[in-house]
C-alpha cells in the first residue's frame, strides 16, 4: 500500500485507541502520522507527553509551517486548528471553532485529502459528536482509503457511525485489526 | 458551499494583484483557499468568476472583502497564562522611566479581541493612561465593528472563562452590556487607542515600539513573508523592545528572521529584539 500520510481523528474514548495504535507502529514507520484529538482548549501541556508514554515513534504538537517527516507523529496542539499545508507542511489556524472543536478533526482531515489525495489513510475513533464525518468524506472523495473504528468496539459511537452515515467507509475496523492493516504499509 | 481549486485561487491573486495592486500570493495557500471560500459562502457568491466580478467591478466590495478574508484573534483572554504573565512579570518589572513613551502596537486587528484584552488588562493595574496604544486596521468594517464594541455571545462566553483563569480583579460583567441578544463590549476602554488604516504589506509603521503584540497573525503568512514580517517588526521595536507571537507560531529553525530576537518566554510566544 502506497500512502503519503495516515491521518486519525478521535474524541471521548479514543486515548486508550490512539495509545494502542501508537505503540504498535514499528519505529521506521514510513509516512508521517497526523493525529487530530479533541483536547481542551485551555489545556496547552500533558497531552503529548501522555501519548508518548508507550508510542514507538516520536509525537510532537508541530508549530506552524513545520515540515512533515517519515516516523514521527502530529498531535494538532490546544486551541489551533491543524492544517496540511501543500508542500508537506503543517500550517496551524486560528478560525472559529467547527462542530464546537477546535482542533477541528473535519478541517485537519479535509485539507490533509487535499494535499495528498489518493495517497492518504483516514481513521476516525470513538468520540461523541459529529466532527470527522464531513472530513473523512473528503479523503474518501479524494480517493484516499478510509477506516472507522467498529462502532460496537467504540465507548462511544457517535462519531464513527456519524462518518458511515456519510461515507461508504472502506473498512470498519476493531483496534486490532486497524493495527495490522497500519503494519502493512510499506 | 464552493470548493476552489488551485488555479482559481491563482487567478483570483492575479486579479486582485492587478486592480487592486494588493498582493495575496504572500499568504499561506490552505489558510487562504479557506479564507476565500468562507468570504464566498458570507456573501452568497457561487463561483470564482462572480467573486472576481465584485472584486472588480463593486468598487464597496474591496473592504468587505478585506474585512472577512483575515480570521479574527479568537476570543478575548487567549491563553490566559500569557496575560497573567504580562500582569504579574512584564509590566511590574519594567522601569517607571518606560513610561514616559511607552508605545504598544497591535499590527492586525479584525475584531479587536486583544486589543481589549490589553486594555482590560492595562485599567486593572493602572497603567491604561499611561501608555499610548496603536491600532492597525486593514478596513473601514474592522474599524466600525472594534469600536461599536459588538462581539458575538459565542465568543464572550468563552472570554468569560478566559478570564476566570486570568483570575483578573474585576467581574467580566464589567467589561460588557447586552443588548438585543448581543454583547456590547465597553468602549470608553479603547477611547484613547489610536487606529491606523494601513493595507497588508504595512506601510504605515511605527517607530521605537516597546511592545507589539502580533499574535496569530504570520500562521496565515508563508514562510519568506513570515522573515519580512519579523524583520519589520524588529525594525520599529525600540531597543530591547518585546515582540509577542502565537505560542506555536514561528519556528527558529524555519524562519532565519527569527534569530534576530531573544527568547524572554518561549511558552507564551514572547520575544526581545536583540541589541
Amino acid at each position: 500500500m502506497n500512502f503519503k500520510a495516515v491521518i486519525i481523528g478521535g474524541s471521548a474514548g479514543s486515548f486508550q485507541v490512539v495509545t494502542r495504535i501508537l505503540s504498535s507502529l514499528p519505529n521506521n514507520f514510513p509516512v508521517p502520522v497526523l493525529l487530530c484529538l479533541h483536547r481542551l482548549k485551555h489545556v496547552r501541556s500533558g497531552f503529548v507527553e501522555a501519548l508518548s508514554l508507550k508510542s514507538s515513534i516520536p509525537i510532537e504538537e508541530p508549530n506552524d509551517k513545520e515540515q512533515l517527516k517519515p516516523g514521527k507523529a502530529y498531535l494538532a496542539p490546544a486551541n489551533y486548528h491543524m492544517f496540511v499545508e501543500l508542500a508537506n507542511r503543517i500550517a496551524l489556524s486560528t478560525e472559529s471553532s467547527v462542530n464546537h472543536s477546535r482542533p477541528s478533526i473535519d478541517l485537519s482531515f479535509i485539507t490533509a485529502a487535499n494535499a495528498y489525495r489518493d495517497k492518504l489513510l483516514g481513521i476516525i475513533l470513538s468520540g461523541a459528536n459529529r466532527d470527522g464525518a464531513a472530513g473523512l468524506k473528503a479523503v474518501k472523495d479524494k480517493g484516499g482509503i478510509t477506516i472507522v473504528q467498529d462502532p460496537n468496539e467504540c465507548e462511544v459511537k457517535t462519531m464513527t457511525e456519524s462518518a458511515m452515515q456519510l461515507t461508504k467507509v472502506d473498512y470498519v475496523y476493531k483496534t486490532d485489526e486497524i493495527i495490522r492493516f497500519l503494519s502493512k504499509i510499506k | 458551499m464552493v470548493e476552489l481549486g488551485i488555479v482559481d485561487i491563482r487567478e483570483i491573486i492575479r486579479i486582485i494583484k492587478k486592480t487592486h495592486d494588493i498582493d495575496f500570493s504572500v499568504f499561506a495557500l490552505t489558510s487562504f483557499k479557506y479564507n476565500l471560500e468562507k468570504v464566498m459562502n458570507l456573501n452568497t457568491i457561487h463561483s470564482t468568476d462572480g467573486l472576481i466580478r465584485k472584486l472588480t467591478e463593486d468598487p464597496d466590495f474591496l473592504d468587505l472583502f478585506l474585512n472577512d478574508l483575515f480570521t479574527p484573534s479568537t476570543e478575548m483572554f487567549r491563553d490566559p497564562s500569557l496575560w497573567r504573565w504580562l500582569r504579574e512579570e512584564y509590566f511590574p518589572k519594567l522601569p517607571e522611566r518606560h513610561f514616559d513613551n511607552f508605545k504598544i502596537w497591535f499590527p492586525q486587528n479584525v475584531s479587536g479581541a486583544e486589543l481589549f484584552t490589553m486594555c482590560i488588562l492595562l485599567q486593572e493595574i493602572d497603567l491604561l493612561q499611561k501608555v499610548k496604544i496603536y491600532a492597525t486596521v486593514y478596513s473601514n468594517k474592522s474599524l466600525e465593528y472594534i469600536k461599536s464594541g459588538s462581539y458575538p455571545l459565542k465568543k464572550l462566553e468563552v472570554s468569560i472563562e478566559n478570564y476566570k483563569r486570568f483570575q483578573g480583579s474585576e467581574d467580566f460583567e464589567k467589561y460588557y452590556t447586552m443588548k438585543n441578544h448581543e454583547a456590547i463590549r465597553d468602549t470608553s476602554l479603547i477611547s484613547n487607542v489610536e487606529f491606523i488604516k494601513d493595507n497588508i504589506n504595512l506601510n504605515k509603521t511605527l517607530q521605537n515600539v516597546k511592545l507589539i503584540m502580533y499574535r496569530n497573525v504570520m500562521i496565515y503568512l508563508n514562510p519568506s513573508r513570515q522573515n519580512e514580517m519579523l524583520d519589520k517588526m524588529q525594525s520599529c521595536l525600540s531597543a530591547a523592545g518585546n515582540l509577542i507571537i502565537g505560542t506555536k507560531e514561528v519556528t527558529r529553525t524555519s524562519n532565519a528572521s527569527a534569530l534576530k530576537f531573544d527568547i524572554v518566554n518561549e511558552g507564551e510566544g514572547v520575544y526581545k529584539k536583540k541589541i
